[in-house]
């Protein structure tokens, strides 16, 4: 049996296992909100994996990609922008944030020949540039996006949110978009490409440059993306959620195998139902506790991922 | 090989594969202490895993390692080094940010000072390992040319330098086998020769026994004693380098066909 | 500005530099990236804590335990993650830092975001002697003069012993690993048991200078320990440079001196805005000083070229 078949029965037996124990509805109202989680997590740990496949860069600000473009959106809303308007634009501005530090920081250091250290510090410099930078603007306090958050839809016995409920719709079509944007388009074949065999994809002569700043772009991009669709599902959010986040978004990517990007979408997704289900078993303040947990137990039982290959040494 | 030879390293069955290529496919050889031993064989012939294997950096699916009695197969890097098999890479690994003297005392085995607790129990004898392996690593450098060096980072050393220090710090261990990845990959021919004129210097002092693997058939043919030619993860021919030079088997795995001696750069 | 605001500085220099001494071994002389120190210093100081104040155990013995538990946090961390590639074991750290302030904020034992008091009589005790000692040359008016004398003298005596360490033969094969750990794996060094030694060690230092926060906040909350702090050790080490246990000294002193003297800058800004303020500072001091001079001040300049 493939992994892949192995880890969706694996999955239908937990929620199988959960709906027997607690009943079909928690356990269905769970996994819906799985799959919203799932869809932030994963979308966000996308542009890590792609960033880490191509760049070999462990950058440690995505997280604070996220709260980025939470920020910018209520920044645009403020400056009058409608709501959804000032989402896309700020997805946009996160992209290019993204390309910036590309141009200003990880370009230089890459020409400049720098070690795996120098890499590492400069990419949490940049986070905690960007996580207080936004604090230092928008304070620390807790806010939400100014929709409203109280409106709920029912279908049956399920209840949601309007607001999450459009979360989770809009992160799965972005989670099936991204696949196939992936899958067919020129730049997500060759993005593909490079994050799996770097030497092999510049010698087929595929336009590096070109590549990486598309990498950054798509990266920031999905990051607003994802850090609307926790915002927007969660409710509430702090310039600390990205920070928080980060582990479970560096759980899809090992999850998935680093650089493999339908790899970290599915990572996201396990991740994301894993937590969600935790809460079927434990208070539910433990939640990013399970996002640790399960970082910790892939990086010791499967570094390499689910679809990972063992690599060789020297 | 009759059974008196003695025999340093014995391999059978040797099996490794990557994402289902098979790098080494039941490898069987044997080498003979206090020979210099060549393996040769076509790119991809699974060379370099072999000396993972037997180095201790992957860890064989299948088949055995001996060495001199003591099974190795599959034991850590270090463990492996300690029974006397040491290695050096294809692409030369120097401890850059080292100096050279630093890069050889590194090497010396059996430092106490190396120990945390029989360092802080009796630094008196840390200091005296370390004036003792600073002659031994003298003696060498003098050997290999690199006295005037000795305070010099690695990193700063030519590469012709960097792969002589590479082998004199694996002598620094006292090894009773040699493993050399290409040793004249990237050095010019004067240079080439002097390093086998020390490789075979040092088997007649000490009885240090060498494998290596090398491309130029020349140098094969003229330096070894005995050749071990592997193809597609098999040894296929196992002799004295005449033996090889007239191996069918040997000469159709060498694309072209012709003979071997013609396939040397 | 007042002799006491400056005397706070070279405490806080003190106690980072114990801190940023560990950190320096693991990733100036070993290539470990430790970046879960924090939770060691967070293990130190609750265990001297919780043990003082719920067990009634004396101060300098529950010291002693914390540094134990540090040690024993350090190499279950290892054990498991040590032999991971190198990004993986960071990433490994950080979720073990933050395993550590999730369960400080939300357990029982520790007290939660109310956090742990009064643990420091028996210091205070000693503070009230060492300041009637002070006070025959007239010093006893700067009421953390005890702290600071302690914490350097205790800095001082550290720095000497892990360079003296570093020296050995011992510290030798530490750099041989962060030069190349396949190379020197196949010198016969078994890399797996000195990275544990050098973590384990950062460890009990970050456990020191937990015990001195503590001491120094005479309060133990989950924020005092942010696993954030880590990467103001790391600041500390880009400043005073890569390999160099001096450049530790001088990297806290500079790093605390600008980074407190910003409160003294006579700004409209928010306290919240102020603290933001101290943060983007320090990671632009890692994002410029990673590019423009990652050997610090005391890093050796052709050992960074060299290695390159």
């Amino acid at each position: 049996m493939s992994a892949p078949n192995l880890l969706f029965a694996g999955l239908v037996l937990v929620f199988s296992v959960l709906a027997v124990a607690f009943g079909i509805v928690p356990a269905t109202q769970a996994t819906l909100n799985g799959f919203a989680a799932g869809a932030y997590l994963g979308l966000g740990a996308l542009g890590l994996t792609v960033v880490l496949g191509v760049l070999k860069l462990v950058n440690f600000a995505q997280g604070d990609l996220l709260v980025a473009g939470v920020y910018f959106t209520i920044l645009f809303g403020w400056l009058g922008l409608p709501l959804p308007l000032a989402m896309l634009v700020a997805m946009l501005a996160t992209g290019v944030l993204a390309l910036i530090t590309e141009k200003l920081v990880w370009k230089p250091l890459r020409r400049a020949g720098a070690s795996h250290i120098q890499l590492f510090l400069s990419a949490i410099g940049l986070a905690l540039v960007l996580r207080f930078s936004i604090q230092f603007v928008a304070g620390s306090q807790v806010r939400t996006l100014g929709a409203n958050i109280v409106s709920s839809v029912t279908l049956g016995p399920l209840r949601f949110g309007t607001l999450q409920a459009a979360a989770l719709a809009t992160g799965l079509l972005a989670m099936v978009l991204v696949g196939l944007g992936l899958r067919f388009t020129n730049i997500g074949k060759e993005m593909r490409a490079f994050a799996d065999n770097r030497a092999l994809a510049e010698v087929s002569g595929i336009d590096t440059a070109r590549i990486i700043d598309y990498t950054w772009f798509a990266s920031g991009f999905l990051a607003a993306l994802a850090g609307i669709l926790y915002a927007t599902s969660i409710g509430s959010f702090n310039p600390n959620f990205g920070v928080t986040l980060l582990l479970s978004l560096f759980a899809a990517t090992m999850l998935g195998g680093i650089g493999n990007a339908y790899g970290a979408l599915i990572g996201g997704l396990v991740i994301g139902l894993s937590q969600e289900w935790s809460t079927l078993l434990f208070n539910a303040r433990w939640k990013p506790a399970v996002g640790f947990v399960l970082l910790i137990l892939i990086l010791l039982l499967m570094p390499q991922g689910i679809f990972g290959k063992a690599l060789r040494r020297s | 090989m009759n059974a008196t030879t003695d025999i340093i390293l014995d391999v059978r069955d040797a099996a490794k594969s990557f994402d289902g290529l098979r790098a080494v496919a039941g490898a069987t050889f044997r080498v003979v202490r206090g020979s210099i031993t060549a393996l040769i064989g076509p790119n991809g012939a699974g060379k370099t895993t072999m000396f993972d294997l037997l180095s201790g950096f992957a860890r064989p699916d299948a088949g055995s390692i001996i060495l001199s009695g003591h099974d190795i197969t599959g034991k850590a890097p270090h463990r492996i080094a300690r029974f006397g098999l040491v290695r050096t890479f294809q692409l030369t690994r120097v401890l850059a940010g080292m100096s050279v003297i630093d890069n050889m005392l590194l090497a010396a085995a059996d430092q106490p000072g190396e120990k945390l607790t029989s360092l802080l129990a009796g630094p008196a004898r840390a200091r005296a390992a370390e004036a003792a392996a600073r002659e031994r690593a003298f003696d060498l450098l003098e050997t290999f040319g690199l006295k005037a060096k000795l305070t010099d980072y690695a990193g700063a050393l030519s590469g012709g330098q960097r792969k002589l220090l590479e082998i004199a710090r694996a002598l620094m261990t006292n090894p009773s086998i040699v493993l050399l990845d290409e040793p004249m990959a990237g050095v010019n021919p004067t240079l080439g020769r002097s390093i086998l004129d020390h490789i075979e210097a040092l088997r007649k002092e000490h009885g240090t026994t060498f494998l290596f693997v090398e491309h130029d058939m020349d140098v094969v043919m003229t330096r070894s004693d005995h050749v071990i030619v592997m193809a597609q993860g098999q040894v296929i021919a196992d002799g004295t380098p005449a033996d090889i030079r007239s191996d069918a088997k040997v000469i159709a795995a060498y694309l072209g066909g012709g003979p071997v001696e013609s396939t040397a750069p | 500005m007042s002799i006491d605001f400056w005397i706070n500085v070279a405490v806080l220099a003190g106690i980072y530099g114990i801190f940023a001494l560990g950190l320096q071994l693991n990733a100036g002389f070993t290539g470990l990236l430790n970046f879960g120190q924090a939770g060691f210093m967070a293990i130190g100081a609750y265990t001297v804590g919780l043990l003082v104040v719920n067990f009634g155990w004396s101060l300098w013995l529950a010291l002693i335990a914390g540094i134990v538990l540090a040690v024993v946090a350090a190499v279950a961390v290892g054990i498991s993650s040590l032999r991971l590639r190198a990004d993986h074991f960071a990433i490994a750290t950080i979720a073990f830092g933050e395993i550590v302030r999730y369960v400080l904020q939300n357990a029982q034992f520790s007290g939660g975001n109310q956090g742990v008091l009064g643990f420091d009589q028996e210091w205070r005790v000693f503070t009230d002697w060492l300041l009637g000692k002070l006070a025959i040359i007239g010093l006893d008016r700067y009421t953390q003069l005890p702290l600071f004398i302690v914490v350097w003298i205790v800095f001082a005596v550290m720095l000497i012993a892990i360079s003296a360490l570093q020296r050995t033969p011992w510290g030798r094969v530490l750099r041989g690993i962060r030069e190349d750990e396949d190379a020197t794996a196949a010198l016969g060094k078994d890399i797996f048991a000195y990275k544990l030694q050098s973590l384990a060690l950062s460890a009990a230092l970050a456990a020191i200078a937990g015990f001195f926060v503590a001491l120094n906040v005479s309060y133990l909350y989950p924020s005092v320990f942010d696993p954030t702090f880590t990467f103001f050790g790391y600041a500390i080490i880009v400043l005073g440079g890569y390999a160099s246990y001096a450049g530790v000294a001088i990297g806290s002193l500079i790093f605390w001196a600008l980074l407190e003297g910003t409160r003294l800058m006579d700004t409209a800004l928010s306290a919240g805005q102020q603290a933001s303020l101290r943060f983007v500072i320090v990671g632009l001091f890692l994002i410029l000083l990673s590019r423009w001079r990652p050997q610090g001040i005391l890093g050796n300049h052709e050992e960074m070229r060299v290695r390159s």
